[in-house]
């Protein structure tokens, strides 16, 4: 039963309930960091970090947590867990967290861990909650992992920092800044809707 | 009745409140507790880097011999408060005095950006230049971190202006980052201001 009820959370947040793009929550950071793959990948490994924890922290405290301060106590979890991040990226990879600048801190003000926390860690056991954040977070992850791979080798030329196509390649600058996101989210949502109508018309 | 009500409509949420917030923090302050010493030592090595790289100096690959290369050839030069007014850069195995470096703080696109900036002995010219700390757009004004970008001041001669990126430069210009024309802005009067506190400073001192 808990191994169906963890596919279900795994279906649901890597497909049909897609933080990304199907609920379009965590857009600011999908605009700010997919430029770069490097730093988009340690975005959603921070991503998945806080969204799990703060799920399960969430909801092992769901029953004695008044719930008029529920939203503040649900900050403050997400804002610490945050805090450990950014403090463990600055002592071990502080190449990285030098990259990254504010952007870790932004982690706090992420839509999809608040709605995590909110829709379901408040409703749902600690385990499972643990589950749907790692789930959500990988939904939200591999999103933009994609959009960052595009748009650094069209922007850059470059993947992971190393030269891909050379001189010969013209960067498209509009890659590199916050437009081309949204050209390549609207692209893939649009891929992904329409892959989902023609699935859904062929079944029915 | 009514205050078992008031109770818990008023005092729970606020010792709730209390009690979470001092837990977390307290997690928090160990975490960092732990950790303070190595972001401290991460933090010094980076300046030691970053003070060799712009006087030009090979670095090594190992950060015990960063210290070491730092520690024979670099001397602080501090002020009357004890801050650190420029670096003195030896050339291997001397006393001679090789290059001079300064760290310069500008105003970049979302933050302070902070350089060290190094000299030839006679400040005519630049032995090279590293960003210590910028906020700047990763992929756009961040590039103004990459190896191309840095490495082309050495040599150059103030003042600094720019072309555009993949044009050919002479002494006295480099390429600016395309798309971040605000961040290369700032690198420009970085580059610029140091040279003027380098001779405040180094000259007026001597």
């Amino acid at each position: 039963m808990a191994g169906f009820k963890i596919r279900k959370v795994f279906a649901d947040d890597l497909g049909a309930n897609n933080p990304v793009f199907a609920q379009v929550l965590g857009i600011c950071s999908t605009l700010a960091v997919t430029n770069v793959l490097k730093n988009t990948v340690v975005m959603c490994v921070g991503l998945i970090f806080v969204t799990a924890l703060s799920n399960m922290t969430v909801s092992l405290l769901r029953k004695y947590m008044p719930s008029r301060i529920r939203m503040m106590v649900e900050t403050l979890i997400i804002a610490s867990y945050v805090i450990i991040v950014d403090i463990v990226l600055r002592a071990f990879l502080p190449d990285v967290s030098r990259q990254l600048g504010p952007y870790v801190g932004l982690i706090i003000t992420n839509c999809i861990i608040m709605g995590r926390a909110e829709a379901f860690a408040l409703s749902n056991p600690p385990g499972l909650s643990f589950m749907d954040g790692i789930a959500s977070g990988i939904g939200y992850s591999y999103v933009l992992i994609a959009i960052a791979i595009v748009r650094e080798i069209m922007g850059s030329g470059s993947i992971w920092g190393y030269p891909l196509l050379g001189d010969w390649w013209t960067n498209w600058s509009i890659m590199v800044m916050a437009p081309g996101a949204f050209f390549m989210l609207a692209i893939f949502i649009w891929i992904v809707k329409g892959l989902r109508d023609k699935e859904e018309g062929e079944s029915s | 009745m009514k205050k078992d009500s008031v109770a818990k409509k008023r005092i729970v949420p606020v010792v709730f409140m209390l009690v979470i917030t001092l837990v977390f923090i307290s997690i928090t302050t160990v975490i960092y507790t732990f950790t303070k010493d190595t972001i401290a030592l991460n933090e010094r090595l980076r300046l030691k880097r970053a003070v060799l790289y712009a006087a030009g100096v090979q670095l090594p690959d190992d950060a015990v011999e960063i210290e070491k290369a730092f520690d024979n050839r670099v001397t602080e030069v501090k002020n009357e408060t004890g801050g650190v007014k420029y670096y003195e850069v030896a050339e291997s195995g001397t006393s001679n005095i090789e290059s001079y470096v300064v760290i310069q703080v500008g105003a970049g696109l979302w933050g302070e950006i902070t350089a060290g900036v190094g000299f030839d002995n006679e400040l005519d010219s630049f032995k090279g230049l590293e960003i210590i700390d910028q906020n700047e757009t990763p992929g756009l004004g961040g590039r103004i971190g990459e190896t191309w970008f840095k490495e082309q001041f050495r040599g150059k001669r103030p003042p600094l202006t720019t072309v555009p990126e993949g044009d050919a430069t002479n002494e006295n210009q480099f390429q600016a980052v395309t798309g971040a024309s605000y961040s290369t802005a700032a690198i420009q009067d970085i580059m610029n201001a140091s040279q003027e506190y380098a001779h405040m400073e180094i000259l007026g001192s001597q």
